[in-house]
C-alpha cells in the first residue's frame, strides 16, 4: 500500500497517495483537473495550461497541476474565480481556430474539449476574423487519419512516437498559430502500435481510418474484455453495439489500462483483431454438406465418437481454462488421447520486447498448467493409430499446408467444433459452431503467467454455444462452471486459494 | 507568419561538400548529445546551398541519427532557415519595435517599388529576395538592413538608393 498524505482541495480535506502529481492524485479520489497534454504514460509537459491551479500558502500562487507532485497539507484551489477565469481563458484560447465541427467529427461524445468547453468554457466565440485554416483528411501511415485544424497541439502523439515506439515519426512543425503536427515527408508512421495515438489524441485531430464514420460512440456499448491475439493477454475495452435488425457487432477494441500487463496501450494487430469476432464465422452445424441443428450435430457427433476405433482430441491453445479442463474430462471419459499440438501458433521472430509475442496463443501457459502434451510426435503418433479427430478450434492450417492436411485425415473422421469458417474446418465431415473468445466468460494465463478472467461480452442474436457444454454434450463429465473450476483446483495446485470471482479484476500473478 | 512545412524537394541526393564535412566532424564534438547539431547542421547546409531542401532535412537526420521529424521541426521553426531558393542578394528588413518606429515600412514600401516584389518573393531575374524579420539584434541603430548576412545599420532610403547601385 503507498502511503497516504492529507491535503486539503477547496478546503476540503481529501486523503491522497503520495508520490504522485496533483492530476493523478486528486483524480485518484474523483476530483477531476482538466488537462489536456499530461498523459500518465506519457508525462507532464506543461504546454497546455489547462491543469493550472491555485496554491494557498507557500510556494507560488498558480501551479500546473501536472508538475506538481502531492504534497503533505497542500491547500489546492480549483473553484476560486481567478481559476474558472484561467480555464475560461485557456479554452478560449484552444477554440480560436478550431472548426467546432462537433456533428461531423469522430471524436464527438468522448472528446476532452468538447467536454471542458461545456464544464469550463461555455461562452459564444468571439472572433470575428478569419480562422486560420490547415490541412484535414492528411493519411500519416498505418490507419491514422490526421485533421491539423481540430488539433490543441498537446503533443501527445508526437510524445508517444518519441518515447514508447522510439520511431519519432511525428513532429510539431512550423510555430505559433500555424503551428501543426506533421510527419516528415516520405516518412509516414511505421510502427506496431501506431494507432495508439488515435486513442491518446484528447480531441478529433487524430482518427482512426477503420472506425471512423462507422459509429456515433454514445450508441456504442463498452464492455471489458482480454485480447487473444498474442499470449500477453493485453485488457481490452471492447465497443459493440447491435444496431436496429441487425446482429451485435464490435466496432473496435480499444486498450484497457492494466498496470501488470500493457499499461495503457495495446499492438495494432491486436486492436484490428475484432474483424474475426465479426467475420467468417461459422453459424450452422454441417454433417458433409447438410446443415442441421445443434441437436442433430450432437446425436451424429455421438454415433462417431461410437463407432471410431481410437480417438484424438485437439484442443487449440487460445481456449479458457475451463474449456481445457472440460476437454480434459471428456477426453478421460472417452478414453482418447488429448493433444494441445499447436506449433503453427508460434511467429518466431515476430515478437519484440514491449507487449508483442512470438506466441499468438493466448493461452498456451493453460495447457501445460492442466499438463496437455502439446507435443508433434505426440500428436501425430496418435492420430496415425486413431479413427476419429475430435478438433476444439485449433487450427492446424497455421502449421500444415493443405497437401500434409490431406494425408493427415487421409482415412480419419474428423469433427470440426470451431468459431471459424475456414478451409480448415471445410474439410471435417461434422462442424460444430461454437461460441468465439468475446462470446463466453472464462480464463486465461498469459505468457506472464497472470490469470485472467473476462465475461462475456456479446450476445449474438442466435447465440453459440461454449466450447465447454459441446464438451458435456458429447459425455464429458463436467457438466456446471461449478464442476469445472473445482476440477481445475485439483489439477492447478496455484488456484487452490481462489474462485472465479476472488480473482483480481487485473489478473492474478500466478506462483 | 507562413505555412513553412511545404518543404521542396529537388530530386536529387544532398550530401555535404569537403568543407562542410570537414566543419560537421569538428563541431560535433562539442556537444554531449549529437541532436545538438541540429541547428548548425542546417546553417551549414544553407552556406553550402543558399536553402534547405527536403532531401538536405533527411540528410542531417540520418547523419546525426535523430528522427527527421526533429530536423523538420528546428527547420520550419526558425524563419532564418529558408526553405526555398532565395534571390543572389536576399534582403532582410527589421520590423521589429525599434526599426518599427524608426520607419522601416518607408525602406520595405521602397524595395517592393523597386525590385517589384512583396516580402517573401523572389525577382523574376532571381537576383533578388526580400523578407521581413523579427528583431536583428541591432535596435540601437535601427532600422537595419540584412544583406546576405551582412548587416547595414541607420538605413533610410537614399542610403538603400546607393547600396543597391553598389550591388547592381
Amino acid at each position: 500500500m503507498a502511503e497516504m498524505i492529507k491535503l486539503f482541495v477547496n478546503g476540503n480535506e481529501v486523503e491522497v497517495e503520495a508520490g504522485k502529481n496533483l492530476i493523478d492524485a486528486i483524480g485518484a479520489v474523483g476530483i477531476e483537473i482538466p488537462h489536456l497534454c499530461y498523459h500518465p504514460a506519457l508525462g507532464a509537459d506543461g504546454n497546455c495550461r489547462m491543469c493550472l491551479v491555485g496554491l494557498e500558502e507557500g510556494g507560488p500562487p498558480l501551479v500546473a497541476a501536472c508538475k506538481t507532485p502531492a504534497a503533505e497539507g497542500m491547500k489546492v484551489l480549483l473553484d476560486a474565480d481567478h481559476i474558472k477565469k484561467i480555464q475560461h481563458d485557456v479554452l478560449e484560447f484552444q477554440l480560436i481556430n478550431h472548426p467546432v465541427d462537433c456533428p461531423v467529427c469522430d471524436q464527438a461524445g468522448e472528446c476532452s474539449l468538447q467536454d471542458y468547453y461545456m464544464t469550463y468554457d461555455g461562452q459564444k466565440s468571439r472572433m470575428t476574423v478569419p480562422q486560420v485554416t490547415k490541412s484535414k483528411k492528411m493519411d500519416f501511415g498505418c490507419g491514422v487519419i490526421h485533421d491539423q485544424e481540430r488539433c490543441v497541439l498537446c503533443g501527445r502523439c508526437v510524445r508517444f512516437c518519441r518515447q514508447i515506439t522510439k520511431t519519432g515519426e511525428l513532429g510539431i512543425v512550423n510555430r505559433t498559430d500555424t503551428a501543426r503536427v506533421a510527419i516528415f515527408p516520405g516518412r509516414p508512421l511505421d510502427n506496431r502500435y501506431a494507432v495508439n495515438v488515435v486513442d491518446l489524441c484528447p480531441v478529433g485531430a487524430m482518427t482512426s481510418a477503420d472506425f471512423r464514420f462507422k459509429q456515433r460512440v454514445w450508441f456504442m456499448k463498452k464492455e471489458r474484455g482480454v485480447c487473444h491475439g498474442c499470449s500477453k493477454g493485453c485488457n481490452i475495452t471492447i465497443d459493440h453495439n447491435r444496431e436496429k435488425d441487425q446482429d451485435d457487432l464490435i466496432y473496435r477494441f480499444r486498450p484497457l489500462f492494466n498496470e501488470q500487463i500493457n499499461g495503457y496501450f495495446i499492438c495494432d494487430e491486436g486492436r484490428l483483431s475484432y474483424r474475426d469476432e465479426n467475420e467468417n464465422r461459422l453459424t450452422e452445424a454441417r454433417l458433409s454438406k447438410t446443415t442441421m441443428s445443434l441437436d442433430k450435430a450432437v446425436t451424429a457427433g455421438l454415433k462417431e465418437i461410437k463407432r471410431a476405433e481410437g480417438i484424438v482430441i485437439l484442443i487449440s491453445p487460445d481456449c479458457s481454462l475451463e474449456q481445457m479442463v472440460s476437454v480434459k474430462s471428456l477426453a478421460e471419459e472417452l478414453g482418447a488421447t488429448l493433444s494441445g499440438f499447436s506449433d503453427g501458433y508460434i511467429k518466431k521472430g515476430d515478437g519484440d520486447d514491449y507487449l508483442i509475442q512470438d506466441d499468438k496463443a493466448a493461452n498456451r501457459a493453460g495447457l501445460a498448467a492442466l499438463n496437455i502434451d502439446s507435443s508433434q510426435t505426440g500428436f501425430e503418433e496418435a492420430l496415425a493409430k486413431a479413427g476419429l479427430l475430435i478438433n476444439f478450434n485449433n487450427d492446424l492450417s497455421l502449421f500444415y499446408d493443405e497437401s500434409s492436411l490431406k494425408k493427415l485425415f487421409k482415412e480419419k473422421r474428423v469433427i470440426g467444433v470451431t468459431s471459424r469458417n475456414t478451409k480448415l474446418f471445410q474439410m471435417a465431415n461434422l462442424v460444430i459452431p461454437v461460441a468465439s473468445f468475446t462470446e463466453y466468460s472464462g480464463s486465461i494465463i498469459s505468457c506472464d503467467n497472470i490469470l485472467q478472467t473476462f465475461n462475456r461480452a456479446i450476445t449474438k442474436n442466435d447465440t453459440l454455444v461454449d466450447i465447454c457444454e459441446v464438451a458435456s454434450l458429447f459425455g464429458g463429465p463436467l457438466k456446471t462452471d461449478r464442476d469445472r473450476y473445482d476440477e481445475l483446483k485439483k489439477i492447478v495446485v496455484s488456484l487452490n486459494d481462489f474462485d472465479p470471482d476472488t480473482i483480481p479484476a487485473t489478473g492474478l500473478k500466478l506462483t | 507568419m507562413s505555412d513553412r512545412s511545404q518543404l521542396i524537394s529537388t530530386g536529387e541526393p544532398f550530401k555535404f561538400d569537403q568543407e562542410r564535412d570537414t566543419e560537421f566532424e569538428r563541431l560535433i564534438k562539442r556537444y554531449p548529445e549529437r541532436e545538438s547539431m541540429i541547428l548548425p547542421a542546417l546553417w551549414l547546409t544553407q552556406e553550402q546551398e543558399g536553402w534547405i531542401s527536403a532531401e538536405a532535412i533527411a540528410y542531417i537526420a540520418d547523419r546525426i541519427g535523430t528522427f527527421a521529424s526533429k530536423v523538420f521541426e528546428c527547420a520550419t521553426f526558425y524563419t532564418m532557415y529558408h526553405l526555398h531558393p532565395m534571390g543572389k542578394y536576399h534582403i532582410c528588413v527589421c520590423r521589429t519595435l525599434s526599426c518599427w518606429l524608426r520607419d522601416k515600412q518607408a525602406i520595405v514600401d521602397f524595395l517592393k517599388d523597386e525590385i517589384g516584389i512583396e516580402p517573401g518573393q523572389k525577382s523574376e531575374d532571381g537576383r533578388f529576395s526580400l523578407e521581413e524579420v523579427e528583431c536583428l539584434g541591432h535596435c540601437g541603430t535601427a532600422p537595419v538592413v540584412q544583406i546576405n548576412g551582412e548587416f547595414h545599420e541607420e538605413m533610410d532610403v537614399e542610403k538603400l538608393k546607393a547600396l543597391l547601385a553598389e550591388l547592381n
